[in-house]
């Protein structure tokens, strides 16, 4: 059986701004064809393992390797074949959107005159604008097509949902979907869960600069954790409860309940779950 | 070539404003000589009796009667000072404003790399330093053929290449101080153009502080001293050179080995 390459390879990265944390210690690999997501909340390291793996930070320990090529010595190579698109996108006021996204291909020695021009159809962009007449979310449909213009072999996506509406996430993701399938690997950082269960098939958590899981998402969304309802003396009470199912019943029994109701959790609960379960264990260490 | 064209553009406008101002203003005073040509006449004695500030401004050694004593202590100093404020002002922001303008995640994630980034950016600087000069050099040809006057053409060039070198110093010290800074740093650039000719000032009236006259640029490319020496002293040329290749280096090299903010 072939082995599928890795897009992303990371290994022990660790970056420092001065006395405070970045990452530590981050290892992660990302299979090309995969959409792997990056679950964090804001200021847990999402951005500073991007940037690290896209050349604009320095780290001071490990390995990146991006589509088989490292990261610090091949970087204008990388940069060719990968389409990023930062989480605040900012182009020069003054340029039209089509100035701007024409600079964007010719950095790339590329006409991309066609694809551009399908996606600012598809996302409905105005080229003829200046950035500074256009909205958070006209900006990020511009940073979209430059990001994607050249049909890059990795994708890069740093929270890329902010600003757009959801008829235009829809359409985003359609356009992820249409990349993945013809190749292109995605490498999805996000906050917002639902999108990253969604469609991606991986996934990592980031808290506090460490890597604290990683699985597909499917493995990730299972666990002995469930969101548990109960109906009591006319009272609802909710909660969740990890742990064999057998001692729960044997809890509940005698109790006056009238109705009972033992779910899934949400991936956002299971997120806070994985955030608790690795408090604790710091606790205990 | 991209990266080039890409901030010709966008300094084109600054670019158009300053050589008005500075060219416009050195073609107005050359064509007001005429009709103020016979008060210099009776005031050239005085002025080159006025102790320190005649030393100061050349004006002991050189007539402001004539033409060419008029161009080299009235107009360079306006060509001086203008073209080094927007050889400050151009090095001071072109990396900078990246950063401030949050503009430089989308630059350095396209496929340039930072030593290429950093080269067409300092080209860039050199080539809007380089057109200012020709510009304004222009505006002063119009003056003089609408005034119906010639000054030596030697010393007329050496002066214009003396002032290029010296543009291109202060130009490249800002292009460093660029390289360092997450702000564009205009306030400090456009101190330091007038700081070096406050020292440049201050060295030819001070015996004390005369050692000054190595770190202004200003020192070096003074039309009086090339208009009375018909010279260009080339040593400090060379120390000029000098520190504008310094200046350069070291801004490659803290740029591409720097954290960038997005």
């Amino acid at each position: 059986m072939n082995k599928v390459e890795n897009a992303i390879a990371i290994s022990n990265l660790t970056k420092t701004y001065g006395k405070n944390r970045g990452v530590s210690g981050i290892s992660l690999e990302v299979k090309k064809g995969d959409i792997f997501g990056f679950l964090g909340p804001n200021g847990a390291g999402k951005s500073t393992t991007i940037r690290s793996m896209l050349g604009m930070l320095k780290f001071q320990e490990g390995t990146i390797k991006i589509l088989q090529m490292d990261a610090v010595k091949q970087q204008k190579e990388i940069l060719r074949k990968v389409g990023y698109m930062p989480s605040e996108t900012m182009f020069y006021p003054s340029m039209r959107a089509k100035d701007v996204i024409r600079f964007a291909a010719k950095a790339r020695d590329l006409d991309c005159t066609q694809e551009a021009d399908r996606i600012c159809q598809l996302l409905e962009v105005n080229m003829d604008k200046r950035i500074e007449e256009l909205s958070l979310g006209n900006r990020k449909k511009v940073s979209i097509v430059c990001a994607m213009q050249h049909k890059p072999e990795l994708l890069i996506l740093d929270e890329p949902t902010s600003g757009l509406d959801p008829l235009m996430q829809e359409a985003f993701f359609k356009l992820i979907l249409e990349y993945n399938s013809q190749g292109t690997t995605c490498f999805l950082s996000s906050h917002v869960l639902s999108e990253v269960k969604k469609y991606c098939k991986n996934a990592a958590i980031i808290k506090e600069g460490k890597i604290i899981r990683v699985d597909s998402v499917e493995n990730l969304s299972k666990s002995n954790l469930r969101r548990v309802r109960i109906w009591e003396d006319g009272q609802e009470k909710a909660f969740s409860y990890t742990g064999e199912m057998k001692k729960l019943i044997g809890e509940l029994e005698g109790r006056n309940i009238e109705d009972l109701l033992i779910e899934e959790p949400s991936l956002d609960e299971l997120f806070m779950h994985y955030y608790e379960q690795e408090a604790h264990e710091e606790e205990r260490v | 070539m991209t990266l080039l064209r890409h901030e010709i553009k966008m300094n084109l406008k600054s670019l158009l404003i300053w050589t008005v101002c500075v060219g416009f203003t050195c073609f107005g005073c050359i064509l007001l000589y005429h009709s103020i040509e016979e008060d210099m006449s009776e005031m050239a004695g005085a002025f080159s009796q006025m102790g320190s500030f005649s030393t100061a401004l050349g004006m002991d050694r050189i007539s402001i009667s004539t033409m060419e004593g008029y161009y080299a202590t009235e107009i360079a100093l306006i060509f001086a000072v203008g073209g080094a404020m927007f050889a400050a002002m151009t090095g001071a922001v072109i990396l900078s404003k990246e950063e401030e303008g949050h503009t430089s995640e989308f630059l350095n994630t396209l496929p340039f790399g930072r030593g290429y980034i950093v080269l067409w950016k300092y080209v860039a600087v050199v080539l809007l330093i380089l057109l200012f000069d020709a510009i304004c050099i222009c505006w002063c040809g119009l003056g003089f053929a609408g005034a119906g006057s010639t000054i030596p053409a030697k010393e007329f060039w050496l002066f214009h290449g003396a002032q290029l070198l010296m543009h291109l110093e202060i130009g490249s010290i800002c292009f460093l101080i660029s390289a360092i800074s997450k702000r564009k740093q205009i306030g400090t650039a456009l101190g330091l153009a007038v700081l070096l000719y406050v020292m440049d000032l201050m060295c030819r009236i001070v015996p004390d502080i005369e050692c000054l006259k190595y770190v202004t640029p200003y020192y070096f490319s003074n039309a009086t001293d090339i208009f009375v020496e018909s010279t260009l002293n080339s040593s400090m040329a060379g120390i000029s050179i000098g520190v504008t290749i310094l200046c350069a280096v070291l801004a490659a090299g803290i740029y591409r080995r720097r954290d960038l903010a997005a």
